[in-house]
């Protein structure tokens, strides 16, 4: 029985992994990053439903992601609104996010920070 | 205690649902964590059910009990791992099909990820072999090691991309005590009671049975009991140092035990060359196959060298209540005892005997419990090959017997 149940698993779990490789790669459009937002643009958007951060000259639409952050909402809520990148890339704590939370990041980029105020 | 192995099991369990919350409002982030929660709390516990202590044994069920719950938690805890990096790729698939890619690609991710991924195909590859039945036994021990680091790599995964996670420390110190104490306390017998064997004598074809007498403090055994044994040198033999199980066949109030050994494997068939004074290593005693004060009539069926806790109780403290031995063997020549259990059947006047020689067919079950009497009030106590006992267990059900009846205790701790 739980031979079986190795097996069984084992084959769907490799199953999935090719599933997940062979998915085709969508045509890549970057309308997002013509945009461009001024940080009074990105301060409207300062709540915990409707999140924007400022984060190294990109902005970012966290709202559907903040309940998924693994911290506290307190640490990361207080940022809707603000230039963030200091408290991104330190975690208030002196510590980097991963490259991993980088690439994830990037699925909520909605444009650049505009250079003038 | 009949429920400890399951206890444990959901206090672990239970931490790991508790130090998951919040729990993730999104479905797949729900599934990737208390998958990888669930998965370490089951992995922990199946690794806590392999000591061989025989306090915490007897706390947890006896041995059968924790090895069939180390059996279970291992292969659940291994198909809940398998599902957290899938959970993962499916909530980063929301985003794009690539990031999912990506996802799952170890070069991708930080190297914490990576090791994640290094316990998950350590344990695929340990239990590939572990659930292969050709693999000899040492060949399997040391796979099934390798399990126990592919654990450690897997929580110290968790323990990097979540730090200060008080609950994954938790888990990382059980385990690591629970390994080490398998292998420094059992394994290599630290906790094991010095014997020497006194005498050693050949009761049938391929079967020794070996006096051990206690060379410091002595175990306190019953009846029905094993122990494990491990043979060390003496006069010309050289052990294989290696701990066996062992049913107790017979022993006495100054501590002096005997062990009735069939040659099945490397070691056991090595042991059939055992000379007096050689120095053992025992630990134990464990199991409670047959507890005294029965108040319920008993039949007991015996395979082969399934014979020796049935012979240790007629031998030491035979029951008052009746008794029908149905003792099956291939040929005559390889059946220990038989003379000793017709000199017992008259002077024991509750035993009933019955000594049936199969050959080389299975034994006709529905025609011997056909000359039972009174079998539904009888306590069954099984001590034999797997097959006989499944075979008994669907006569039972057949007859519409409540399965709770039939006691029985394997001796496979593969």
């Amino acid at each position: 029985m739980m031979r079986l149940l190795f097996l069984g698993s084992t084959a769907a779990f490799w199953l999935a992994v090719v599933f997940f490789a062979m998915a085709p790669v969508p045509t890549v459009s970057e309308p997002a990053a013509k945009k461009s937002f001024t940080l009074a643009e990105v301060a409207r958007h300062a709540k915990a439903t409707d999140c924007w951060m400022a984060i190294d000259g990109q902005v970012y639409d966290f709202s559907r992601y903040l309940p998924k952050h693994p911290a506290e909402p307190s640490v990361i809520e207080v940022w809707c609104g603000k230039e963030a990148s200091e408290a991104y890339r330190t975690k208030t704590k002196g510590r980097p996010h991963s490259a991993y939370a980088s690439e994830l990041m990037s699925g909520y980029r909605i444009g650049q920070l505009s250079a003038t105020p | 205690m009949k429920h400890g192995a399951p206890l444990l099991v959901v206090i672990l369990a239970g931490a790991a649902l508790l130090a998951a919350r919040p729990w993730p409002a999104e479905v797949w982030q729900a599934a990737a964590s208390l998958s990888a929660w669930l998965g370490s709390a089951l992995l922990v516990a199946s690794l806590m059910l392999m000591i061989r202590e025989p306090r915490l044994s007897s706390a947890l069920g006896g041995l059968d009990t924790m090895y069939r719950w180390h059996h279970r938690c291992g292969t659940w805890g291994y198909m809940l791992v398998l599902l957290h990096p899938l959970a993962l790729a499916a909530q980063a698939g929301l985003l794009s099909s690539q990031m999912a890619a990506r996802t799952l690609s170890p070069f991708a991710q930080p190297w914490p990820v990576g090791l994640g991924w290094l316990s998950l195909l350590l344990m695929m590859a340990g239990l590939a072999v572990t659930f292969s039945p050709r693999v000899g036994y040492r060949r399997w021990r040391t796979v099934h090691l390798s399990l126990a680091a592919a654990v450690l790599a897997g929580l110290l995964h968790g323990l990097l991309l979540r730090s200060g996670s008080l609950a994954l420390m938790l888990f990382l110190l059980l385990a690591v005590l629970a390994i080490a104490f398998r292998l420094i306390a059992a394994d290599h017998g630290a906790l094991a009671y010095p014997y020497r064997v006194t005498q050693a004598s050949h009761p049938a074809d391929g079967l020794i049975e070996a006096t051990l007498e206690p060379l410091a403090s002595e175990l306190r055994i019953a009846p029905g009991q094993f122990v494990l044994v491990a043979f060390g040198n003496g006069p010309g033999f050289q052990g294989c140092e290696e701990f066996h199980p062992f049913t107790v066949s017979n022993l006495n109030e100054r501590g002096v035990l005997t062990v009735t050994i069939k040659a099945l494997g490397a070691c056991t068939s090595h042991v059939q060359r055992l000379q007096a004074g050689t120095h053992v290593r025992v630990q134990g005693p464990f199991g409670n196959f047959l507890p005294s004060g029965e108040t319920r009539a008993q039949l007991w069926i015996a395979g082969g060298i399934g014979i020796t806790p049935f012979i240790a109780r007629l031998r030491v403290s035979p029951p008052t209540v009746p008794i029908s031995l149905i003792y099956l063997y291939r040929h005559l020549s390889d059946a220990a005892f038989a003379q000793e259990l017709m000199l017992l059947k008259t002077s024991i006047p509750t035993l009933e005997l019955v000594q049936v020689e199969t050959g080389d067919t299975a034994p006709e079950l529905d025609t011997l419990l056909a000359r039972v009497s009174d079998l539904d009030r009888r306590d069954v106590r099984v001590c034999g090959p797997a097959p006989l006992v499944a075979g008994l267990r669907r006569e039972f059900k057949r007859r519409n017997l409540p399965l709770q009846q039939i006691h029985f205790e394997s001796f496979d701790f593969r």
